[in-house]
């Protein structure tokens, strides 16, 4: 079954070293700039129902704003130490006439 | 009136007569009670916390106490044992508020605090501020925020925990006679919780300490021992004092034949009550000899427990004080993981034997707590305890206080009165 991709930003909403928060279906994203390439990961930590994106932002890892656990904003994998223990989601994510589309990962 | 000022805890002295008196401010002055809890509880003892059962896989959690300090169990996702103070080292609240569940890490209700079930700090809410504005200090160390972590020794499927460096390994602490009765009932099957009871009982914990120690009150206050054949004055019994009075057993060979045996003493013992009957036998008369010993006993490891074995209900008493006058007792009932239908069957109904309404020891708790006023009242007032002389050694006999005297031997010297 195909996924439809879906627009969730202008691609100028979405700046390096600044987290934008969008939603994709009825799951909230999170889209980020690193070294000019766009990554699309889940946004809520999957330890408590928060929004990744208000966290601190610091390279290609998001920190989570309420316990540290951080995520790699490129794959969504959890990175050892923090209270969560799985991974976010990662979108596929492309750019097109100034919009950014994701879709789910195959 | 000199009278009626109370005396400064400097001034109390124990009685001459030695440890067959015992003064009642024991039971009521606040400044003694604060004293136990630093000396005994949060001293270089073992305190018991709970069954290995409780914590039965990775990732569980129960609620214990250790004197009035809340206390959590913890296996880790690894199956290791932790045991932590249940106090979120930010500002003091109450962290994990249910008794007993599954959990990946424990956050603190009031501000949301997390930490591992280690008892290592691993987040809390806005570190770093909102909006580059609050947060904590960036010289902030979680690691130097952990909860309070205490020193575990696991025995079987029994779990201790202990404040103090100095306590000596639990073998030691325990001793050869208590770690044999230990191991016997807690190390040579895995063990299966089959329940508990709660009661608050309103009395110095020192008053029901002594009653597990006093054999002298069993076949009189409680006429079902005696009626049913349990124990009775003119059956096999001993009570053994241990490690310079700190801990006891007390034993009998289980006779199946006592009941209904007839002789001089029987006709003397009042507490015989041949109109009792009861129903359904199985509670008294169905024994399975599980331990191949034929033995029924009891005993205590100071300062929180006393395990006992009623033909096959198998129970720790778990004395949890709560402040000068009050107690809290936590019934934990267990059998064996392989128990087949008939044991677990005869353990749930042997259960019905103790507990706050328990056929036995439903008299114990009333008669306590209607005793604690009676000390209040008479702070200068002495306990007599001759039984069975005034020595402390082990004795063949229920008609005998020597484990309450062996008790306060060791209380005088480690309370320095």
């Amino acid at each position: 079954m195909s996924v439809e991709w879906v627009r969730v930003a202008a691609e100028s909403d979405v700046v390096e070293g600044e987290p934008f928060a969008s939603e994709y279906g009825e799951n909230a994203i999170a889209l980020y700039r690193y070294e000019g390439t766009i990554f699309a990961i889940g946004d809520i930590c999957p330890h408590e129902d928060v929004r990744l994106s208000e966290g601190w932002l610091e390279g290609d890892r998001i920190e989570c704003p309420l316990h540290q656990s951080c995520f790699e904003i490129r794959t969504g994998k959890v990175i050892e130490g923090g209270p969560a223990y799985e991974d976010v989601a990662a979108y596929d994510v492309r750019v097109e006439d100034g919009a950014v589309f994701v879709r789910a990962a195959g | 009136m000199n009278d009626t000022i109370e005396a400064q805890p400097q001034e109390r002295k124990w009685p001459a007569e030695g440890v067959s008196r015992v003064p009642a401010w024991i039971y009521s002055d606040p400044e003694i009670y604060a004293r136990e809890l630093e000396v005994f509880h949060y001293g270089k003892v073992w305190n018991y916390v709970g069954l290995d059962c409780e914590v039965p896989e990775p990732n569980t959690f129960r609620r214990s106490w250790i004197g009035e300090r809340p206390v959590i169990i913890t296996r880790d996702a690894d199956g290791e044992i932790h045991v932590v103070e249940n106090r979120c080292a930010h500002r003091g609240s109450l962290l994990c508020w249910q008794n007993s569940g599954k959990a990946k890490d424990l956050t603190c209700p009031y501000h949301h605090w997390s930490y591992s079930l280690k008892g290592d700090l691993m987040g809390l809410p806005f570190l770093r501020g909102v909006q580059g504005k609050g947060g904590m200090p960036r010289d902030f160390d979680k690691t130097k925020n952990s909860l309070t972590k205490l020193r575990v020794a696991v025995r079987g499927g029994s779990i201790w925990a202990t404040y103090s460096d100095e306590t000596p390994p639990l073998e030691d602490y325990l001793g050869e006679e208590i770690l044999t009765r230990l191991d016997r009932l807690v190390s040579r099957r895995p063990l299966r919780l089959v329940g508990y009871s709660r009661q608050v009982v309103d009395s110095n914990w020192k008053l029901y300490w002594e009653n597990s120690r006093d054999p002298y009150h069993a076949t009189l206050m409680h006429p079902f021992l005696s009626t049913f054949g349990i124990l009775r004055t003119d059956g096999d019994y001993h009570s053994v004092p241990l490690q310079e009075g700190r801990h006891e057993y007390t034993y009998s060979q289980y006779d199946p034949e006592l009941r209904n045996r007839t002789s001089e003493a029987s006709a003397q013992i009042k507490s015989i009550k041949t109109t009792l009957q009861i129903q359904d036998t199985d509670v008294v008369n169905s024994v399975v000899d599980e331990f191949n010993d034929g033995m029924m006993g009891a005993f205590q490891v100071f300062p929180t427990i006393l395990v006992q074995q009623y033909f096959n209900c198998l129970v720790v008493r778990h004395i949890i004080p709560k402040g000068v006058g009050k107690h809290e007792l936590v019934w934990t009932y267990f059998g064996y993981a392989d128990d087949d239908e008939q044991v677990s069957e005869l353990r749930l109904k042997q259960s019905n034997l103790v507990g706050p309404a328990g056929f036995v020891s439903l008299e114990d708790s009333e008669v306590l707590s209607l005793m604690q006023p009676v000390v209040e009242g008479s702070p200068h007032a002495l306990q007599v305890l001759e039984m069975g002389g005034h020595g402390t050694e082990a004795q063949s006999t229920m008609m005998t206080e020597t484990l309450i005297r062996a008790f306060y031997d060791f209380y005088r010297r480690e309370m320095g009165l």
